[in-house]
């Protein structure tokens, strides 16, 4: 590999960049942690760019890449206790569920948006990628199960508990269903 | 009738519910509760909304930085397989090289030259890619391979003449052994092995220098050339300089050997050409000591006549001329880029350039010199 493949590689992937960094933001929820799963991905692709098959389209392949290192990222996050720090439910909560507790009216609200990020950070990496594949991306549970690389099954349970986790979160809260 | 469950409302929601969407539906039509417990749950999920599609931030500067270093810090397996190559094709190929000089006379200098100096040159084309991880096989494996590499002319005179190959394989082979096995964290206490080496350095830095004068001097005059290997000689002879110029060896090899294969660093020319340059030495060096008691025959002329060894004389030893001058040229290099170290810190950068490129001038004008006195020209007989 030389230095002229960086540009080459560089300028292949320049148009996927916002969607990978979008698709990134979904799954960790944090700009900066997004910005880290980008750059993990983008590296990780140039380093195996000989892995590409054909078979699929670049960016689904580079999808595939992008929900790996996310997972990746998110369990490194919860082995280092100082870089993990999630943000407290109840910091959020009080003014989302006292503004306006009716979840479709705050679903624009910065606070409801808050607190359904601290709800998420409870989840455990592979609930939050699972969950958020399936809901925020609209990928099906066989999709995210060849994805992530668990059977079809541990994919739906995954997804279960986190749904149980984000709706026990916020109804603790005052945020009815 | 059982209720619809959590998950069964949650596969409903998000129609992954296959065959049983039709069974879930009526049910949800007919249970009343089950009906809001779904209205509930997809409220809910319905709020849950993805954050708003933006921009990627623009980090292409610093990312392309991040991909270049991956670039140069990745273990090349051409740069290992080349640098084993060396050391293992080296015996056999080097006579056919040679004998093949032999009979063109135009290539008679240039080809073994130029095979002689591709040990060391592979080093340092291996040592400049990979990665400076040394908990990894692959870079004790590349490194091992430079190492073996640039040791292999020099080591290959006695070789060649000693009919060593078994021990040569062998030593090849425990090498290989060496990278299997994790190295030393640290090889012991830097700035002491430092101190050390400077200091034996100065002896035989001296001697050596003063040999590769008058080799250079043969050039020009053969009489001052006589005059000078004759004291030189007598010096040397003496049991008491004798034994320290071995120890000074044997003291330069110990502790350029504790410190050079861990500062080996990718991208480093300067100190890597240094490292390489002091392997290449150290094995020269014992090659040249030895040479008398593993391979007379080929030492004789150097070692013992007062008249400049003219190399071309005969197939054995025009064999030996590019290492001589490799060896030259590798202390040149060698306390050369030592003082430019030394230098940068004395003098602002603009100077030591310039005195750089003054040195080289004159390092190729000594191993220039010293090859065409090898070669038998002589401007004063």
């Amino acid at each position: 590999m030389h230095d002229g493949d960086v540009d080459v590689f560089l300028a292949l992937v320049e148009r996927h960049r916002t969607y990978m960094y979008n698709l990134a933001l979904r799954l960790t929820g944090r700009e900066q942690d997004a910005k880290d799963v980008v750059q993990e991905s983008l590296l990780d692709a140039f380093l195996h760019l000989d892995r590409f098959e054909g078979r699929a389209d670049f960016r689904t392949w580079l999808n595939r890449i992008v929900v790996n290192c996310a997972l990746d990222h998110l369990r490194g996050l919860r082995r280092r206790p100082d870089a993990y720090q999630p943000t407290p439910l109840s910091d959020v909560a009080d003014t989302a569920a006292s503004s306006s507790p009716d979840p479709e009216r705050l679903a624009a609200s910065a606070d409801w948006r808050r607190l359904v990020a601290a709800a998420m950070e409870g989840m455990s990496p592979l609930e939050r990628i699972t969950f958020a594949l399936r809901h925020f991306e609209g990928r099906s549970i066989a999709e995210i199960a060849e994805t992530v690389g668990i059977g079809n099954n541990a994919a739906k349970q995954h997804i279960f508990r986190a749904v149980r986790k984000l709706r026990l979160a916020l109804a603790a809260h005052g945020v009815s269903s | 009738m059982s209720h619809l469950t959590d998950d069964e409302l949650v596969l409903h929601y998000y129609d992954e519910d296959g065959p049983d969407i039709v069974r879930v539906e009526r049910h949800l039509e007919t249970c009343v509760d089950c009906a809001r417990a779904y209205e509930g749950l997809s409220r809910t999920l319905t709020a849950v909304t993805p954050p708003a599609v933006v921009e990627a931030p623009d980090d292409t500067i610093a990312l392309r930085q991040l991909l270049l270093e991956r670039v140069h810090d990745r273990e090349s397996p051409l740069a290992i397989a080349l640098a084993w190559l060396v050391p293992l094709l080296y015996p056999w190929s080097a006579p056919a090289i040679f004998a093949a000089a032999q009979s063109a006379h135009g290539w008679v200098l240039v080809a073994p030259l130029l095979w002689a100096c591709a040990g060391p040159a592979i080093a340092v084309v291996a040592l400049q890619r990979g990665r400076n991880r040394f908990d990894r096989l692959t870079t004790r494996l590349r490194v091992l391979g430079a190492l073996l590499a640039t040791v292999t002319p020099p080591l290959f005179l006695v070789v060649r003449a000693g009919q060593l190959l078994d021990w040569w394989y062998g030593a090849i082979a425990v090498a290989a052994l060496l990278a299997l096995v994790p190295w030393p964290v640290s090889a012991g206490s830097t700035p002491r092995l430092k101190r050390l080496h400077r200091l034996s350095s100065l002896l035989l830095g001296v001697y050596i220098l003063a040999h590769i004068v008058n080799q250079s001097l043969a050039f020009v005059s053969v009489e001052s050339y006589a005059a000078m290997r004759g004291v030189m000689r007598l010096a040397s002879q003496q049991s008491v300089s004798y034994v320290a110029i071995v120890a000074m060896v044997a003291m330069q090899i110990a502790t350029g050997a504790a410190m050079g294969v861990k500062k080996v660093t990718t991208g480093a020319l300067a100190r890597n050409v240094q490292v390489v340059s002091g392997w290449y030495l150290a094995v020269f060096l014992f090659a040249h000591v030895w040479s008398p008691y593993l391979a007379p025959a080929s030492a004789a002329p150097v070692a013992q006549a007062l008249t400049p060894p003219h190399l071309l004389t005969s197939a054995r030893s025009v064999a030996s001329l590019p290492f001589y001058l490799l060896g030259v040229s590798a202390f040149l290099l060698h306390i050369g880029l030592y003082a430019r170290l030394a230098a940068l810190t004395w003098l602002p950068d603009a100077a030591v350039r310039r005195l750089s490129y003054a040195g080289a001038i004159a390092g190729a004008l000594v191993v220039a010199s010293v090859g065409l006195s090898l070669c038998g020209i002589h401007i004063l007989r």
